[in-house]
């Protein structure tokens, strides 16, 4: 404890005496200055490429030049690949490095940064980084979103750019064969799957397809849409969503109920895959490659790709995305999207003794310099500029490795708090996927986000309380409907008395609270 | 001395002088007997030492983590500076119907386990025992106990396709039988056979190990004089093999009773379902929902601490009981 309130005066001084520049100078320092990180996410636990802290990524060589800053590795819990797990551990040691990064920040940050284990950007950025303001100063809502309880901003957020992510996807040589046309509405769709189910669109004369089918069992919730119900309001499943500018519960709505009878019937009728809640990853692969599945929800770029992959195994094959449905009361919407900032980044401890210096470094990444560098890698070897677009080499568009897993290796892509550019994405995604992405933004299909809310203590308790078993509750009830035992219409009033009897309206209270608190 | 006395009855002075005398150069020999004893035999402690160091470390220490169950924990203060909320974790949790019917599911799952797996691998030791062939024996022992070394991840996927409705092996021989189809892992009333069954499967040949060694140490003569008395392979079982293992049994027992809340909770994660939690949910399972991914550390620890005092609960109880009527007993 000692320990941290002597940093603390220290970084006040820092803080105070430090001159305000207007912009950012480079090299951040003179001398050069040896900022110690902890850095973990999927792709590497560790600074370095790969999780190989001995050697240097070549994108943090060109930035030590530029900044004279240098980041020396000094991540804990190197030998799990769980965030969480290594962020506890860092944080029960104590032993805090400089600067703390990677994948799901944001949770831990929040909570311990009040307690006084990071150090609030606010002033900061203010003072320090016209970078970051001016990005943030576009997107108020995202600074309000990444802010803690106390109103403090304490990580730079990973900022994904690009919009869509998981599309609707039918078997356009099965609609050809059966002489059907793409389906507009939710009726029609219905049509088209009890067609798939019956007219042997595969040819083979038994009746196996499987019309609607999905490699997650929570995908099979976004036809709740096509019924004006929601399935969550996040890139999570079963979150909360916004609801006439209140956060609301997507399954204590009525129109869940209806959405949900629908489903039950759709998959009692078998039109829904009747193993969907235990067919698992493999389900996508299996399906389309014995000829069996007829229509998906996925993600564009992987799902895109099947029509190449099984070329010569399924003649004729022809998985194409579609327009999502018109729902029961004519609108078209897309549930699913890209989240606009991730729980992923990096943090300022309350160890580190230059704050000042780090924040112009972490400014560094959001100028245009910066940001191209940490998205496509170190100029003149992986990318050059071409009339003004940053564009990749040959040899890394068609090297045979994914481009991202080049990046990752370079130290571009990496979990640094940085604004992502779509342009990265694009230049090797595949034609029928940009096709796809292309026909998605021809119509308004996005809605709003919950983007999560940040709990002061006493809230935190009662979500604690409460919510783990309502969700728990309502899973089972979901599922339980789904596969027929019982009905949603004669047990919802049960069920909505079950759940204002388990705290629903306590959570919700604590939520809006906190929303309106975050928000306003 | 009274003691010796009542004994000694109406002796005379001679033999009670006598008789204490020996009580003493006893008493005095029994110190020197430990010296000698660890002056011989102290390679034996030098071994044991990794083990007393390792419980130390990791058994003893821990414990000191454990007031967490009755404090606020944060990660970042520590565990000294968290304040105390006295037992608010353990009202929580005994508020809530998911954990009362969290520990209603173990207990049912765990009982099921002790009925119809305990006498598995004796059956399956009794049986090897009797196989003659070499080559057959040493076959079927491997099969059995390959389960035992796959991992619960791929024994689940094994388990989720063999149950599956259009595919699965099971579904297949029952529409031979004409019998419609079930989709086994979504109905509740079908979880905890599933579960037991693949816990047997998984296990038994491995466990039944401990009593294979218990039956090799049975005195060959025994078996001898029994065939000389003309007694046949089932009442040598019976009378002899059986017998002679039952304290080896007995200590499994109270060691599997000792157990009897922690159910391997990794397959239980890999076969339930949301459909399922009626039947499936158990404690450990409740917990890492609720406590470990909703990072609530000292709600899972008050979970445990829970479970820690009925395992020693039960394990106190089978012991006296088995010391009571058999006589074999861990302490």
């Amino acid at each position: 404890m000692r320990k941290f309130t002597f940093a603390l005066a220290l970084m006040g001084s820092t803080a105070i005496t430090a001159p305000a520049f207007a912009e950012s100078h480079l090299p951040i320092v003179e001398e050069p200055l040896e900022l110690t990180i902890h850095m973990h996410w999927a792709r590497a636990q560790g600074y370095g490429p790969g999780g190989d802290t001995s050697k240097i990524y070549p994108v943090e060589e060109v930035a030590r030049e530029k900044t004279n800053i240098h980041l020396i590795d000094q991540t804990s819990g190197r030998n799990s690949t769980d965030q969480s797990e290594a962020m506890n551990l860092l944080l029960a040691t104590g032993n805090l490095p400089d600067i703390v990064g990677g994948a799901k920040v944001q949770q831990p940050v929040n909570e311990y940064g009040p307690q006084g284990a990071f150090v609030p950007l606010n002033d900061l950025v203010e003072e320090h980084a016209p970078n970051i303001k001016a990005w943030f100063d576009e997107h108020p809502d995202i600074w309000n979103a990444i802010a803690a309880f106390d109103g403090n901003v304490y990580y730079i957020p990973y900022l994904p750019d690009g919009k869509y992510a998981r599309a609707w996807f039918v078997r356009q040589d099965w609609l050809d064969a059966l002489g059907l046309e793409q389906p507009d509405n939710v009726d029609e769709l219905y049509d088209v799957l009890v067609a798939f189910r019956d007219q042997d669109p595969n040819g083979n004369g038994e009746k196996d397809e499987i019309p609607f089918f999905v490699r997650d069992w929570e995908e099979v919730l976004r036809l709740l849409t096509l019924w004006d119900a929601r399935s969550t309001g996040a890139d999570v499943y079963h979150q909360f969503y916004l609801k006439d500018g209140e956060v609301a519960h997507p399954y204590a709505q009525e129109a869940y109920r209806d959405g949900l009878a629908n489903i039950a019937k759709w998959y009692e009728e078998g039109l829904i895959d009747a193993e969907v809640f235990t067919r698992g990853s493999s389900a996508r692969d299996y399906l389309l490659g014995e000829n069996l599945g007829g229509m998906t929800h996925d993600w564009f770029a992987s799902t895109s790709g099947y029509n190449i992959a099984l070329a010569d195994k399924v003649e004729g094959f022809n998985f194409i995305p579609f327009l999502p449905p018109k729902s029961v009361s004519g609108v078209r919407i897309e549930e699913n999207r890209r989240i606009p900032m991730k729980p992923d980044g990096w943090a300022i401890t309350f160890a580190n003794e230059h704050p000042v210096e780090t924040i112009k470094y972490f400014d560094f990444w959001f100028s245009e310099e910066g940001a191209l560098l940490a998205n496509f890698g170190v100029e003149g070897k992986t990318w050059d500029m071409v009339d003004g677009e940053p564009i990749y080499k040959d040899e890394v568009l068609n090297s045979g490795q994914p481009v991202n897993s080049q990046m990752y290796l370079e130290g571009a892509q990496v979990y640094r708090g940085y604004p992502q550019d779509y342009r990265y994405e694009w230049q090797w995604t595949r034609e029928s996927a940009r096709e796809g992405i292309e026909l998605y933004d021809t119509e308004d299909l996005l809605v709003e986000q919950f983007l999560g809310v940040a709990f002061n203590e006493e809230e935190q308790a009662v979500y604690d309380k409460y919510y783990p078993s309502i969700v728990t509750y309502m899973l089972e009830r979901q599922q339980a409907w789904i596969l027929g035992s019982g009905d949603i219409k004669e047990d919802w009033d049960d069920y909505v008395e079950t759940l204002n009897k388990m705290g629903l309206q306590e959570v919700l209270e604590v939520m809006n609270s906190a929303y309106a608190r975050q928000y306003s | 001395m009274s003691d010796l006395e009542a004994k000694v009855g109406g002796s005379t002075e001679e033999l009670v002088i006598e008789a204490s005398e020996a009580l003493r150069t006893r008493k005095a020999s029994r110190i020197e007997r430990i010296g000698d004893h660890l002056r011989n035999e102290w390679q034996l402690y030098v071994m044991l030492i990794p083990t007393v160091v390792w419980l130390l470390v990791f058994l003893y220490k821990p414990m000191y983590g454990l007031q967490i169950a009755f404090k606020d924990y944060s990660i970042f203060r520590g565990v000294a500076a968290s304040p105390w909320v006295g037992l608010e974790h353990f009202q929580t949790l005994f508020g809530n119907d998911q954990f009362l019917r969290a520990l209603k599911n173990t207990v049912i799952i765990s009982f099921y386990g002790l009925i119809f797996g305990f006498p598995m691998p004796i059956l399956l030791a009794l049986m090897f025992n009797e196989i003659l062939a070499q080559t057959f024996k040493k076959t079927a022992q491997t099969i059995v106990y390959l389960p035992h070394f796959v991992s619960s991840v791929i024994i689940a996927g094994i388990v989720i396709t063999a149950f599956s409705p259009s595919a699965g092996i099971v579904n297949t021989v029952m529409g031979w039988f004409g019998i419609d189809p079930i989709y086994f892992l979504t109905k509740p009333e079908w979880f905890r056979p599933i579960f037991v069954g693949t816990g047997i499967w998984q296990e038994a040949g491995f466990q039944s190990i401990v009593y294979l060694a218990a039956i090799a140490g049975v005195s060959p003569t025994l078996y001898e004089s029994a065939v000389v008395d003309g007694a046949s392979r089932w009442q040598m079982m019976w009378k002899i093999t059986l017998p002679s293992i039952m304290p080896t049994i007995i200590i499994m027992l109270i060691i599997r009773i000792g157990n009897m809340l922690e159910v391997s909770f990794e397959m239980i994660i890999l076969l339930y379902q949301p459909a399922t939690y009626s039947t499936a949910d158990v404690v450990n399972t409740f917990i890492y929902r609720q406590g470990i991914q909703g990072g609530q550390y000292d709600l899972a620890a008050a979970a445990g601490l829970f479970n820690a005092v009925v395992a020693f609960v039960l394990v106190m109880t089978a012991n006296t009981i088995s010391k009571r009527y058999s006589r074999t007993s861990l302490w």
